[in-house]
């Protein structure tokens, strides 16, 4: 039982990465209909920022500084690569992003170096009990759980009660209707991928928090993908249930799997990935995205 | 209109005339090159020129080109590899400036390419330098080396290589250096029943015969130890330890042998002990970067890691390791370059021996290799090491030498046990590769 709990708490720890990557996604799609293959680099771009920061001014600062950087950059990638291509096929300029994409994360596998980096994250792999019980959690997980609420939160409050998260709201609902009422569409595309990248280096973070960061760690973004089929592509409640669920299922298959050695050493990899074929071919526009989708 | 010859012959048969012109060239390529005889009765063929080197130290000698092929940008062991090249660099350096070998001098510089340690890129990087090279100075990986490994052989290419399979014991093409990682889990069993009583053992180990050729020598030495054992395969990438780790915690073994990448080692160890594991690991020595005492992981790794290696490191006080250090200068310290050191001498020793015997030809080279008894490692590998001549398991260098993380030391570890030869090691009959027995 302490087993079965330790798992989902990870589950969760880690799925809390996994929503955060998945909002991004998310984000970008309501406002421009467009999946952002550059979420990946971004990832990748915050947490190697957070590396760099994090020794001069401090974890707690380096996070929201490589947040806004990394909002920066993908500010500047969607007016330079991806502005231009307003009004071409949605195929093209997901194509575009593929190729942001590899570029952005050259640039920052050149800042990786030799060495392995270090996020400087104040917990490590130090252990938390959950009081009255024997169950162990880890700090970083409990930490990425919290800083998904706030940020999660946040997102929220500010989609209903901000006047630029109604503009986005009706961006997203009707380009054209939003147009004619005075919103700025080209202000929204540029607002969400710069929201997209400062979630995407805060993923990064916690996801090399008490590991470290490689070039290999763009990776993990590519489970927002099973992620956002599992809570509909374009649902920002589903990307965060998506993200726990997946989050914990992929844990959970990692703490069983010795029961079916026959899968082989490592299944927890893919088990994103059955799951979201498996979700394809039962409710292709996810658990809360609106079935219009399933047409694209 | 005598001539009476069909219109556009002329043509025709100029434009035949370039097409065989164009074949002899292209086959005179495909040979590499006619065999040759230079000044001093030397025999020379593939990658040997009349011409100075490009960074030639004197340039009445000629030049032999030797390839390297590594992990240099973003592959699993690009920390070990770049310090790996920049140290045979500066071996060759040393040795073009110490006269060269023979009328040659060295270059290992023209033909340098990454292989991003992914077999298909380290072959097409081969064929690009193999018309150019007379042998490589590097082939790192063992998955990446058996892709090539064919072609060496079909055209007698010799090669050093930066891995340590028991494979290369059974093949004349390369010129291996230490205790391969079969025998040097042994050596670790040996050292961790004496030293922590351990009496049962997992491998964690990535696929490919460079993970599964240690954890086969651990198999095969906790058979002859008595212990239990059993073998966990991974990928490479700290996001996918999950199932190890799992495994891990599970099985409760006394000892988890590691053979993986550093972040993956990291995150293992790491985490395994953060979730309350209590044994006790053992790395090879590509398992280890410095770096990793500034990790989440450090305490862990500080408490229940060690190291194993195939010569001593960075620090240690022996002619080869002394000349490594004023080759290099004032850089910092990793034991990627003394790997890189130690596995340029019997190409050195080779190279001499067929400058010796006249034939510096691809196939005089390997004529060469097989016939040397000994190497001089300057003391960086017992006398007796690189003796290719006994065979695979008379020729065989069975010391490995024990590492703890140690933040005071050069490269991030200290020495627990010197080079040594443990019993099981000993006793085995190297008879085939051992990842094949796993």
């Amino acid at each position: 039982m302490t087993e079965l709990a330790e798992s989902l708490l990870r589950g969760l720890g880690t799925g809390s990465v996994y929503a955060l990557l998945a909002l991004g996604f998310v984000i970008i799609y309501k406002a421009t209909r467009v999946i952002s293959f550059a979420q990946p680099a971004f990832m990748l771009a915050g947490a190697v920022l957070v590396t760099y920061l994090a020794g001069p001014v401090g974890f707690w600062v380096a996070v929201p500084v490589a947040a806004v950087l990394t909002a920066g950059l993908a500010l500047g990638v969607e007016r330079v690569a991806v502005r231009p291509m307003v009004g071409r096929p949605a195929f093209v300029v997901a194509i575009i992003t593929l190729g942001v994409d590899v570029a952005v994360r050259v640039v920052v596998n050149g800042f990786i170096g030799l060495d392995v980096r270090h996020v400087g994250d104040p917990w490590g792999l130090r252990t938390v009990a959950v009081p009255g019980t024997a169950i162990d959690l880890q700090q970083r997980h409990l930490a990425a759980l919290l800083a998904t609420a706030v940020l999660i939160a946040g997102l929220f409050a500010f989609f209903r009660y901000t006047r630029m998260g109604l503009a986005m709201r009706a961006a997203a609902y009707d380009q054209e209707a939003a147009l004619a009422q005075g919103v700025s569409v080209g202000a929204v595309f540029a607002l969400s991928w710069g929201l997209a990248g400062g979630l995407a280096a805060v993923a990064g973070t916690f996801a090399a928090a008490g590991a470290s960061v490689d070039a290999a760690l763009w990776l993990i973004a590519l489970t927002a993908l099973p992620v956002i089929i599992l809570g509909g592509l374009d649902s920002l409640p589903g990307a965060v249930v998506g993200g726990l669920a997946v989050g914990t299922i992929q844990e959970l298959t990692a703490s069983y799997q010795q029961h079916a050695p026959w899968l082989g050493g490592n299944v927890s990899v893919i088990s994103p990935y059955v799951l979201m074929l498996l979700v394809l071919l039962v409710r292709p526009y996810g658990l809360f995205g609106t079935r219009e989708v399933e047409r694209v | 209109m005598g001539r009476n010859r069909p219109s556009g012959s002329g043509p025709r048969r100029i434009a035949a005339a370039t097409v065989a012109l164009l074949l002899c060239a292209a086959l005179a390529a495909c040979r590499g090159g006619d065999t040759e005889t230079d000044a001093s009765g030397v025999k020379t063929d593939v990658g040997v020129t009349a011409e100075p080197c490009p960074e030639a130290v004197d340039r009445n000698k000629g030049c032999i080109y030797l390839g390297i092929i590594s992990d240099l940008t973003e592959g699993p062991f690009r920390a070990l590899a770049v310090p790996i090249t920049d140290a045979q660099k500066a071996f060759w350096k040393r040795v073009n400036t110490a006269g060269g070998i023979g009328d040659y001098e060295v270059d290992v510089t023209r033909w340098i390419r990454d292989n991003k340690y992914n077999p298909q890129t380290h072959n097409q990087a081969y064929q690009e330098m193999k018309p150019n090279v007379l042998a490589l100075a590097q082939t790192l990986g063992s998955p990446t080396t058996a892709a090539i490994l064919a072609d060496m052989k079909a055209s007698s290419v010799v090669a050093a290589p930066a891995a340590w399979t028991s494979a290369y014991a059974f093949e004349d093409v390369i010129v291996e250096s230490g205790a391969n990682y079969c025998l040097e889990s042994m050596n670790a069993l040996d050292y961790a029943r004496e030293a922590h009583g351990v009496k049962s053992v997992l491998a964690v180990h990535l696929a490919g015969d460079y993970g599964d050729d240690a954890a086969a020598g651990a198999k095969l030495g906790a058979q002859s130890l008595g212990m239990t054992f059993s073998a966990v395969k991974t990928d490479s990438g700290a996001d996918k330890q999950a199932g190890a780790i799992q495994a891990i915690l599970s099985g409760r073994p006394d000892l988890v042998i590691l053979t993986m990448g550093p972040a993956d080692a990291a995150a293992i160890v790491g985490q395994a002990a953060a979730r309350g594991f209590t044994g006790r690991f053992i790395g090879t020595s590509p398992t280890w970067n410095p770096a990793l005492l500034a990790s989440a992981a450090a305490p862990a790794l500080l408490a229940r890691y060690e190291q194993t290696a195939p010569w001593d490191s960075w620090g240690t006080d022996t002619p080869g390791h002394q000349a490594l250090r004023q080759a290099l200068g004032q850089i910092t310290p990793n034991d990627g370059y003394t790997s890189g050191w130690v596995w340029s001498y019997p190409m050195k020793a080779a190279l001499t021996k067929a400058v010796a015997d006249g034939d510096l030809t691809r196939a005089g080279l390997l004529a060469a290799v097989k016939s040397l008894t000994s190497v001089d490692y300057e003391g960086m590998l017992p006398a007796g090491a690189g003796n290719y001549a006994a065979g695979p398991n008379d020729g065989a260098v069975r010391v490995t030498a024990v590492y703890r993380p140690d933040r005071a030391a050069p490269t991030g570890v200290s020495q627990v046990r010197p080079l040594t030869a443990g019993p099981t090691a000993q006793a085995y009959a190297l008879d085939g590769p051992c990842y094949e027995k796993l």
